[in-house]
């Protein structure tokens, strides 16, 4: 009788000492005297000798004598966690000046409705756009980029909810979008080209020093009045330097703008072409 | 990335060039340029200088949007000679008109 009530609480002892498989073996019953671990962790030690591991891993399980597992159950006793109602949750805090607004039309709607989507210009010409600077191309640019997030914002909610219709009106305002940034790409590329065709027929200008000591530019007016107006011309210099240092920290692009590219910068990339 | 005159006047005019195609040495590559460099262990080490960033420009207080109204008409540039636009001496001109600074 005294047996049958250890038995439930030999499977736990089990369970508590199974780190190593030589302690878990061993007769709970037995005294450390009579122990004969050691003797039989000593057996056939020759090589290739089998193992001294058991390797029934649930040797001493049995649903009749109750046992249970030999591994510690996942369970516990502590109370689960009751969930809290959305409604009594703090409000997220998010940042209201979040660029990822930039990718919906507004605060509350997620895509624009077709009717709205097909009120749109067309795009930029080319000859429009030869007339802006660096920074205004470089800014639509990014305007134009934006209003594609936004275009392909709608597809996606289209996509996703299965709206229906619309697609036809985001295709329409997108492909203006994408003409107007293939303009921008026109114009940069030709204002590059030119640019670089004026460095070269410069070299030729009398009026023109690339060399980089003086004046870039001496107008052939001043060349044939000699001395005469070295006063005013001075002038006209100093105030021409004053607008030059108020304009230059607006014209430090990351890419210069041939039109607002200082004269020593230009000069330093003349001997390259 | 486009596959000699030879080939094109072959097969590949309607098929699309693989690096199974040619010999050794054909780097086909996806248009995304490096961003960093293997080890010799065959491992990838990102080089976050070679990591492009995209810096937008403020923006506020910017009034162009990407659309121009359809009642002002496409406009064209008028220009005398044959370059047009791509004119080095018209560049020049300007450049001069506007001080000769910049």
């Amino acid at each position: 009788m005294a047996a049958a009530a250890m038995r439930p609480s030999m499977g736990a002892l089990g369970r508590i000492s199974s780190s190593t498989p030589a302690v878990a073996l061993r007769p709970l019953t037995q005294t450390a005297s009579l122990s004969t671990t050691a003797a039989l962790l000593k057996r056939h030690k020759y090589p290739g000798a089998r193992d001294n591991k058991d390797h029934n891993k649930k040797r001493g399980e049995s649903a009749l004598r109750r046992t249970g597992t030999r591994w510690r159950l996942s369970m516990s006793d502590e109370p689960l966690p009751r969930p809290v109602p959305r409604s009594e949750l703090p409000a997220i805090e998010t940042d209201p000046d979040h660029g990822l607004w930039d990718f919906f039309p507004n605060r509350t709607t997620v895509a624009n409705p077709p009717e709205e989507d097909a009120k749109h210009g067309r795009s930029w010409s080319v000859e429009e756009l030869r007339h802006k600077s660096w920074d205004d191309l470089h800014r639509l640019w990014w305007v134009c980029a934006k209003e594609r997030n936004r275009i392909a914002t709608g597809n996606w909610e289209r996509n996703k909810r299965r709206l229906g219709f619309g697609e036809a009106e985001a295709t329409g305002r997108d492909r203006e979008v994408r003409a107007t940034m293939r303009a921008i790409k026109h114009t940069l590329t030709e204002r590059m080209y030119t640019w670089q065709d004026a460095v070269k027929e410069a070299t030729n200008d009398p009026e023109i020093n690339l060399s980089g000591d003086g004046p870039a530019f001496t107008p052939r007016d001043y060349l044939e009045e000699g001395e005469a107006g070295v006063a005013e011309e001075d002038q006209v210099a100093e105030a021409a330097e004053e607008t030059a240092e108020k304009t230059e920290p607006a014209t430090t692009a990351a890419i210069p703008d041939p039109t607002t590219i200082p004269a020593s910068k230009a000069q330093a990339e003349a001997p390259r072409l | 990335m486009q596959p000699t005159r030879v080939l094109q006047a072959l097969r590949y005019r309607r098929l699309r060039l693989t690096t199974k195609d040619v010999n050794k040495g054909f780097y086909k590559g996806t248009r995304t340029g490096s961003m960093g460099r293997h080890t010799k262990h065959g491992g990838f080490i990102v080089e976050w200088d070679k990591v492009r960033t995209y810096v937008c420009p403020p923006l506020d207080g910017f009034k162009l949007t990407p659309f121009v109204t359809r009642n002002m008409p496409r406009t064209f540039g008028q220009y005398e000679t044959k370059l047009g636009p791509k004119d080095p001496a018209m560049y020049l001109a300007r450049w001069k008109s506007e001080n000769g600074l910049d």
